[in-house]
C-alpha cells in the first residue's frame, strides 16, 4: 500500500472561506480513512482582511504533530499568501489565481515569489467561480476541485462531502459550492500539465470505526459532561472561551448550569461553592485569568474543596499574545499562590488524551477535594484531529465522594487525619453532617487551630493525598525504550510531547539511539519513573514552547543531571523537525 | 549611487544565467530578475538523457543549488520559475506574465533558447508525440520509457541518436525514420546519410529513410504509424527528434523584428534599444555573409550571454563564437555555429 | 456604651435558655469582642431559622473575610469561611448547583463594598436566589480600625488619623441601583425587625441585599455607637404599596438611619427560573 503523508495549507483572507474550505478537507480525508490533523490560524481582530491559514495534515499513518513546513499551498489571496511561501517545503506545491480580476503590481503576485523547485499550478480560480455561481465566493471550493484533480481524489466522494459540508444550507448554496469544485476539477483535469507526483491513486487507508473529528476545546467539553459535570462558571477569554460555549448550550441539557460571571475570580469562587455543594463544577480560562484564579486555588486546596480549572496556555506574560500557542505557564500551573500549596496538575500530550484528562481531572478533583489544573494550550484548543471515539468514563470515575458513614457521623471530623489524606466528605443537605470549611489552618473537626503541632499535622495530611493521587496517573508515554541504554532521551510534556514522540521515530529510522518519555500528570510528577527512563539516556533533551525552560529545570531538580534544553515561543506548536534538527546537533 | 534598475532576463538557460552574473559582478545594486516559464531551475540539458537511464540524479542534472541565489556566485537574483511571459511591452517597457503580473524593466534580455521543434506535417498528431528537450518532457515520459517496448523515433538529430543508443542500452526494440532535415537550421546531405545510418545500424534492425510519416493511429496498447511509402509500424512510443526551434511566441507582434528566431544585430541588440537577445533563440546578423544566423550549444550561449550583458551596461562588444564549433553526429562533424563561416564544405567529412 | 451592649447581652442570655432557637447557635463561643453588634445579628439569624423552621442541614452560611467571616462557625449549620470579598460569588455557585440549599452570604463592610464590590452589581442584577447579610459596622474590625468603603467623612481611624479624605458609598443607594430585588436595613440592637427582615429576605425569591447598622465598640468610639445608633435609628414603617423604586430611592438618600424593606419587586423571576425558561425556550 502506497502512504501518503501531506500538509495542505490554504491561505486566505478572512472572509474567503478560507477555514471552511480546510474544514471540508480535513472532514473529507477523515471520511476517507485518513489521519488528519488540522491547525487554523486567523488574526486576532474580529473586522478586517486579515491573513488566515488553515493547516491540514493528512496521513496513511499516526499523526503526531502538525508539521511544520507545507507540502502544498493554495493561496486564495496572493498578498497573504506570499509570506506564507515561507513554510511551503523547497519541492512543495503553489496552487495560485493565475486570473485575476485585477492585474498585480510587481511583485505582489504570489507565484512570483516561489523559489527554484517548488512547482507552481496556475487556476483561474476567480473566473471558474464566476462560471460556476456567478460570484467568486467559490473560489476555496474551486481550488479544492484543482487540488481533486491533481491528485486523483475520488470527485464523487469529494462532492458528497461538500453536500453534506453545506446540507442544512439553500439547495443554491450546495449547488454553487460543489458547482464550483467542478469547475475547478474539469478545468484543472482538461488544462493543467502535472509535473509532481502526489497521488491519491491506488491509495486505500484503513478506515478504522467510528471516528469524532474534534479539537481539544470540544474533547474536554464532552469529556466533561460525559463525566457528569453539573456546573460550570466562567469569563470569556482565549482561548478557553470556546469550552463555555459549547457547555452553555448543552450543560442545561444535561441538567447543568452555566454561569458567566462579572470576572474569573468569580468564576472559581463560584465552582468552589458548587464543588463546597457536592457537585461537580469547574471552569476553563487562560494565562491572565489563571492568575486572577490563584487566591482561590489556594482555598481550594486549603479546605478540600474540589474544584477543576482548564487553563488553556497562550503567549504570555500579562495579556500576552492571545492567539498563539506557548507552554510557558508551567509554572504557574505548579507553584501559583502562597503557602505549602500542592495540586493536581495533568496536561494533555495530544487530542485524544484531553477527554481522558478531563474525565481524570473531576474524578481525581472529587475524589481527593483537590484542585485539579488541566493545562491545555492554545494548539491543543484549537487543533483538529479525527480520532477514535473515546471510551465513556466508568461509575467509578463518575461517582468518587467519599462519604462519611453513620458511625463517621456521630462524631463527625470533616477534616480527619487518614492514612491516605482523604477525610470523608459530608455534602450540605447531609443531617448530621454539618462542618465548617475554612482557609484558616484548622483541625480536624475543620475549627480554626493554628497551634504548632496542628498545622504540621494537617500539612502533612493534605500532603499525604497527592502519594496516592500518583498511582491514578494515566498511563506514561514512553516509546523506543527497547535498548539498555540510549543515546539521547527526549522528554516532554503537554502538546510538544507529540512532535517529541514523531522526531524520536524519524531519528530511530535515521540510525540514531533514542527514545521519549512523557507524563499527562505533571503534578504529582512521575519522579521515579522518570529517574528510571533518564538513568538509561546518556544524554536528555528537553523540548518546551517557553522561553526559560520551565518544565527542564523542573526535571532537571528531579533528575539532578543537566539537560539540553530547546525552547521555543515563536507562537507555533513544537515541530518534529526542530527537535530532529537539535537531536542531529548533539 | 544605487541603481535603480531592473535587469530582466527571460530564459534560465546558460545564456540567461550567464548573462545574469555578468550584470550581478558589474552592477552591484541592480535588481536582476530571471524569468522561466520552465518549473526546473537550471540544469544541463545535454545530461538528460543520461538523467532518464538512472545514471545522474536530479541534483547532478542541475547547474545551480537553490542556494546558489541566494548565497552564491548569482547572489541576489530573484528566480522566477515556472512563469510564462504573456507579452512584452516595448512602449512601457514592462514584461505581462500570464499569472497577471506587471514586470517593469530597465533593460530585457531575451535568452528564452528553444523548444523542439515540431515538423509543420506533424501538427495534427502532435498530441501523440514525445520529445527529450526539456526537463518537464523528461518528467512526463520517463515512466512510460521504462514501461514501454517498442519505439519509434523519428528526425533524428544530436539528442535523438544519444537517446537510441540508451535504448538499445536497455534493450528495447526501435525504428528510425531519419528527416534529411531535422538538423534545422541545416540538412544533411545523401553523403552524410549514408554514413549515419552505417553508424546506426549496430544499434536498431529498423532504418528507414527517404519517406515521410502519412499518419499515426492510437489504438489501445499504443500506435500505428504509417509511411508514405506503406510502410506500417507497430510501436508503444513515438519520440520526434527535429532539433530546436527558437522559443518566441511571446515576442512575436510586440514590435521586435523576428524570423526563426529573434533578430538581432552583431552586438545582440534588437531593433528596440534596451531589449537585448541572446543563445539559441537569437538568429544574430553576421556582417561578412550579410545574413542572419542562430547558434547553437552551450558555450555560445555562455559567450552571447556575456556580450549581451556588457552591452546592455554601455559596452560595444561584437559576438564572436566559441567553444566546440562542431559535434559528432554518429561520425558525422556538425558545425555548432553559422557564424564564422557558413561555406566551409572542407569541414563536412 | 460598651454597658449597653452588655446590658443586652445579659437580658437575652437570660432569655434565650427558654426558647429552643439557640438549636441554631453552635456549640463554639464567639470571638467577638464583649458587646459586638454581631451577636444582636446572628441571635436574629437563629430566630429567623427557628420560625421559618430551617432544616439545620440545608442552611449553608458563607462568609468572606473579617470580623464577619466568623459567623458561619457560631452557626449550626454547614458553613463556609471563604475568601476576603468573595462570599457572593461562592454563594452564588452553591445556590446554582444546589437549589435545594438555603444559602446565606455574609460579609462585612470592607468585604461586599471594598475588596469584593465588583460582585454586588452582577449577583443583584441576575438575581441570584441567596439572601445577603451586609454587617455593617463602617470600619476594619479585625485589622484593628481602619477606614471602610462606609467609614464617615472626615472620621478619624488608623489609617487615616488626619480624618477619612473619601467620601463613604451609601449601600441602600448601590443595591437599588444595582437592581437588587430586596433591599432591606436592619439595626443589630432591634433583633426582633432584623429577624423580621432576614426572614423576609429568606423567603424572597431572588437576591436579598440586607444591610445592618452595627457598631465596632473596640475602634469606632465616635460615630457608629451603641449610643448613636439607639438614638438615630427609627422604623422607616414603609408600606408595601410604598415600596417602589422611587420611594426607596428618595428614602435611600435621605433616612441613612432609617431601618425597613426599602424595596421588594416579588414578580421578578430570580437566576434559575430565568435559565429554566431560556433553555426551555431554545
Amino acid at each position: 500500500m502506497k502512504d501518503i503523508n501531506l500538509v495542505v495549507e490554504i491561505c486566505g483572507s478572512a472572509g474567503e472561506g478560507t477555514i471552511s474550505a480546510g474544514e471540508i478537507l480535513s472532514r473529507f480525508m477523515s471520511g476517507q480513512g485518513f489521519e488528519i490533523m488540522s491547525f487554523d490560524s486567523y488574526p486576532a481582530e474580529i473586522r478586517g482582511f486579515g491573513k488566515c491559514v488553515a493547516h491540514t495534515r493528512i496521513s496513511t499513518n499516526p499523526i503526531y504533530s502538525p508539521g511544520k513546513y507545507a507540502d502544498v499551498l493554495i493561496s486564495l489571496n496572493d498578498r497573504h499568501s506570499i509570506s506564507q511561501l515561507s513554510v511551503l517545503k523547497s519541492d512543495g506545491i503553489l496552487i495560485y489565481d493565475n486570473q485575476p480580476p485585477k492585474a498585480h503590481k510587481e511583485d505582489q503576485s504570489v507565484v512570483g515569489w516561489a523559489t527554484p523547485g517548488m512547482i507552481s499550478y496556475g487556476i483561474p480560480l476567480n473566473m471558474l467561480a464566476n462560471k460556476a455561481a456567478g460570484n467568486a465566493r467559490g473560489m476555496n471550493m474551486v481550488a479544492l476541485g484543482a487540488l481533486a484533480a491533481l491528485f486523483h481524489v475520488d470527485k464523487d466522494a469529494f462532492t458528497g462531502s461538500i453536500r453534506n459540508r453545506y446540507a442544512k444550507k439553500k439547495q443554491i448554496v450546495v449547488d454553487s459550492n460543489v458547482n464550483s469544485f467542478l469547475q475547478g476539477y474539469e478545468w484543472t483535469k482538461t488544462n493543467v500539465n502535472k509535473t509532481d507526483l502526489i497521488s491519491f491513486d491506488s491509495v486505500s487507508p484503513q478506515v478504522q470505526g467510528e471516528k469524532l473529528i474534534t479539537n481539544g476545546n470540544q474533547l474536554v467539553a464532552r469529556a466533561a459532561l460525559d463525566a457528569k459535570l453539573s456546573f460550570y462558571a466562567g469569563y470569556p477569554i482565549t482561548p478557553a472561551t470556546k469550552i463555555m460555549e459549547i457547555l452553555s448550550k448543552e450543560l442545561p441539557k444535561h441538567g447543568g448550569t452555566l454561569l458567566q460571571t462579572e470576572d474569573e475570580i468569580a468564576a472559581i469562587g463560584a465552582v468552589i461553592g458548587a464543588g463546597f455543594g457536592g457537585k461537580r463544577a469547574m471552569t476553563a480560562t487562560s494565562g491572565p485569568g489563571f492568575a486572577l484564579m490563584t487566591e482561590f486555588t489556594g482555598l481550594s486546596m486549603m479546605a478540600e474543596v474540589p474544584a477543576v480549572i482548564i487553563n488553556s496556555q497562550r503567549g504570555g506574560p500579562s495579556t500576552g499574545i492571545p492567539t498563539k500557542t506557548e507552554q510557558s505557564d508551567f509554572n504557574a500551573a505548579l507553584f501559583s499562590g502562597t503557602g505549602d500549596c500542592p495540586r493536581v496538575v495533568l496536561a494533555p500530550t495530544d487530542t485524544s488524551s484531553c477527554y481522558q484528562a478531563m474525565v481524570t481531572a473531576l474524578y481525581i478533583a472529587e475524589k481527593y477535594q483537590t484542585l485539579v489544573v488541566l493545562l491545555l494550550d492554545f494548539f491543543l484548543s484549537n487543533s483538529i484531529k479525527n480520532i477514535d471515539v473515546p471510551d465513556k468514563p466508568s461509575q467509578e470515575q463518575i461517582y468518587a465522594n467519599i462519604a462519611p458513614n453513620k458511625e463517621q457521623l456521630k462524631d463527625y471530623k470533616r477534616y480527619k487525619d487518614t492514612k491516605n489524606g482523604i477525610s470523608p466528605r459530608a455534602i450540605p443537605g447531609t443531617p448530621g453532617g454539618m462542618f465548617f470549611s475554612t482557609g484558616l489552618e484548622h483541625s480536624e473537626y475543620g475549627r480554626p487551630d493554628y497551634t504548632d503541632a496542628n498545622h504540621l499535622k494537617m500539612t502533612k495530611k493534605r500532603y499525604r493525598k497527592f502519594e496516592s493521587i500518583l498511582c491514578e496517573a494515566p498511563k506514561l508515554e514512553i516509546s523506543a525504550m527497547d535498548s539498555e541504554s540510549v543515546d539521547i532521551g527526549v522528554v516532554s510534556w503537554g502538546s510538544s510531547a507529540g512532535a517529541a514522540h514523531e522526531a524520536v521515530m524519524i531519528a530511530r529510522k535515521e540510525g540514531m539511539n533514542a527514545a521519549s518519555f512523557s507524563s499527562m500528570m505533571v503534578s504529582p510528577f512521575p519522579e521515579d519513573e522518570l529517574i528510571a527512563f533518564t538513568d538509561r539516556c546518556k544524554q536528555i533533551l528537553i523540548p518546551e514552547l517557553n522561553f526559560s525552560g520551565q518544565f527542564a529545570g523542573f526535571a532537571a531538580g528531579i533528575i539532578k543531571r543537566p539537560v539540553e534544553r530547546l525552547n521555543f515561543i515563536t507562537g507555533r506548536p513544537m515541530a518534529a523537525e526542530d527537535i530532529l534538527q537539535k537531536m542531529r546537533e548533539m | 549611487m544605487p541603481s535603480n534598475d531592473h535587469y530582466v532576463i527571460i530564459g534560465n538557460g546558460p545564456a540567461g544565467n550567464h548573462a545574469a552574473s555578468v550584470l550581478r559582478n558589474k552592477d552591484k545594486d541592480a535588481k536582476i530578475t530571471i524569468i522561466s516559464d520552465e518549473c526546473t531551475p537550471y540544469y544541463y540539458k545535454p545530461k538528460l538523457t543520461g538523467f532518464i537511464q538512472g545514471k545522474i540524479s536530479a541534483r547532478e542534472l542541475m547547474v545551480n543549488g537553490p542556494d546558489d541565489y541566494t548565497n552564491g556566485y548569482y547572489k541576489n537574483i530573484r528566480i522566477r520559475l515556472g512563469q510564462t511571459i504573456e507579452r512584452i511591452d516595448p512602449d512601457f517597457n514592462a514584461v505581462f506574465l500570464n499569472h497577471m503580473e506587471k514586470i517593469q524593466y530597465t533593460g530585457l534580455i531575451i535568452a528564452s533558447g528553444g523548444q523542439a521543434r515540431v515538423l509543420p506535417s506533424m501538427i495534427p498528431y502532435a498530441e501523440h508525440l514525445s520529445f527529450i528537450a526539456s526537463y518537464s518532457d523528461v518528467m512526463d515520459i520517463k515512466d512510460r520509457i521504462d514501461k514501454a517496448e517498442e519505439f519509434f523515433i523519428f528526425g533524428g538529430d544530436l539528442v535523438g541518436f544519444k537517446f537510441l543508443r540508451m535504448l538499445n542500452a536497455m534493450g528495447k526494440k526501435t525504428s528510425v525514420l531519419i528527416y534529411p532535415n531535422a538538423f534545422w537550421p541545416y540538412n544533411l546531405t545523401d553523403d552524410m546519410l549514408e554514413k549515419i545510418i552505417k553508424s546506426l545500424s549496430g544499434l536498431t534492425s529498423d532504418i528507414i529513410v527517404k519517406d515521410d510519416i502519412k499518419k499515426i493511429e492510437k489504438n489501445e496498447s499504443g500506435f500505428r504509424v504509417f509511411t508514405q511509402k506503406g510502410v506500417v509500424k507497430t510501436t508503444d512510443l513515438i519520440f520526434s527528434f527535429n532539433g530546436m526551434a527558437p522559443n518566441i511566441d511571446f515576442a512575436v507582434g510586440c514590435g521586435l523584428d523576428t524570423d526563426h528566431g529573434i533578430l538581432v544585430d552583431e552586438y545582440l541588440k534588437t531593433n528596440i534599444d534596451n531589449i537585448y537577445a541572446c543563445g539559441s533563440c537569437a538568429q544574430v546578423y553576421n556582417p561578412s555573409i550579410k545574413s542572419y544566423c542562430v547558434s547553437i550549444g552551450w558555450p555560445n550561449a555562455m559567450v552571447q550571454g556575456e556580450v549581451c550583458a556588457l552591452n546592455l551596461l554601455g559596452e560595444k562588444k561584437v559576438v564572436e563564437s566559441v567553444g566546440r564549433k562542431y559535434f559528432d553526429l554518429e561520425g558525422v562533424r556538425i558545425k555548432t555555429t553559422w557564424w564564422d563561416d557558413i561555406n566551409d564544405d572542407s569541414l563536412r567529412m | 456604651m460598651e454597658q449597653i451592649g452588655s446590658e443586652y447581652l445579659d437580658d437575652k442570655l437570660a432569655t434565650v435558655k427558654e426558647i429552643d432557637f439557640l438549636q441554631y447557635r453552635s456549640g463554639d463561643l464567639p470571638t467577638w469582642c464583649p458587646g459586638c453588634g454581631y451577636f444582636g445579628i446572628v441571635d436574629a439569624f437563629y430566630k429567623a431559622c427557628r420560625e421559618l423552621e430551617l432544616k439545620h442541614e440545608d442552611i449553608v452560611a458563607v462568609s468572606g473575610i473579617g470580623c464577619s467571616g466568623r459567623t458561619p462557625i457560631f452557626i449550626n449549620s454547614y458553613g463556609f469561611h471563604t475568601l476576603h470579598g468573595r462570599s457572593i460569588p461562592v454563594a452564588s455557585g452553591l445556590k446554582l448547583a444546589r437549589e435545594d440549599l438555603n444559602v446565606f452570604a455574609v460579609a462585612g463592610d470592607g468585604d461586599a463594598l471594598g475588596i469584593g464590590g465588583g460582585h454586588l452589581p452582577h449577583v443583584a442584577r441576575k438575581n441570584i436566589n441567596i439572601t445577603f447579610l451586609l454587617f455593617d459596622n463602617s470600619i476594619y474590625g479585625l485589622t484593628k480600625g481602619q477606614s471602610s468603603s462606609t467609614t464617615p467623612h472626615e472620621q478619624k481611624t488608623n489609617s487615616h488619623p488626619a480624618g477619612n479624605p473619601d467620601k463613604p458609598l451609601n449601600p441602600i443607594k448601590l443595591a437599588l441601583s444595582y437592581d437588587a430585588s430586596f433591599v432591606a436595613r436592619g439595626y443589630a440592637g432591634d433583633p426582633q425587625g432584623l429577624k423580621e427582615i432576614i426572614k423576609a429576605g429568606t423567603l424572597h425569591k431572588g437576591f436579598s441585599f440586607i444591610q445592618i447598622l452595627t457598631p465596632c465598640v473596640t475602634f469606632d468610639k465616635e460615630y457608629r455607637t451603641w449610643k448613636n445608633l439607639k438614638e438615630n435609628v427609627y422604623d422607616l414603617n414603609l408600606s408595601v404599596k410604598e415600596k417602589n423604586m422611587e420611594t426607596a430611592m428618595r428614602a435611600a438618600e435621605n433616612e441613612p438611619f432609617g431601618i425597613g424593606i426599602f424595596f421588594q419587586d416579588t414578580n421578578r423571576p430570580h437566576y434559575q427560573d430565568i435559565l429554566r425558561r431560556l433553555n426551555a425556550a431554545d
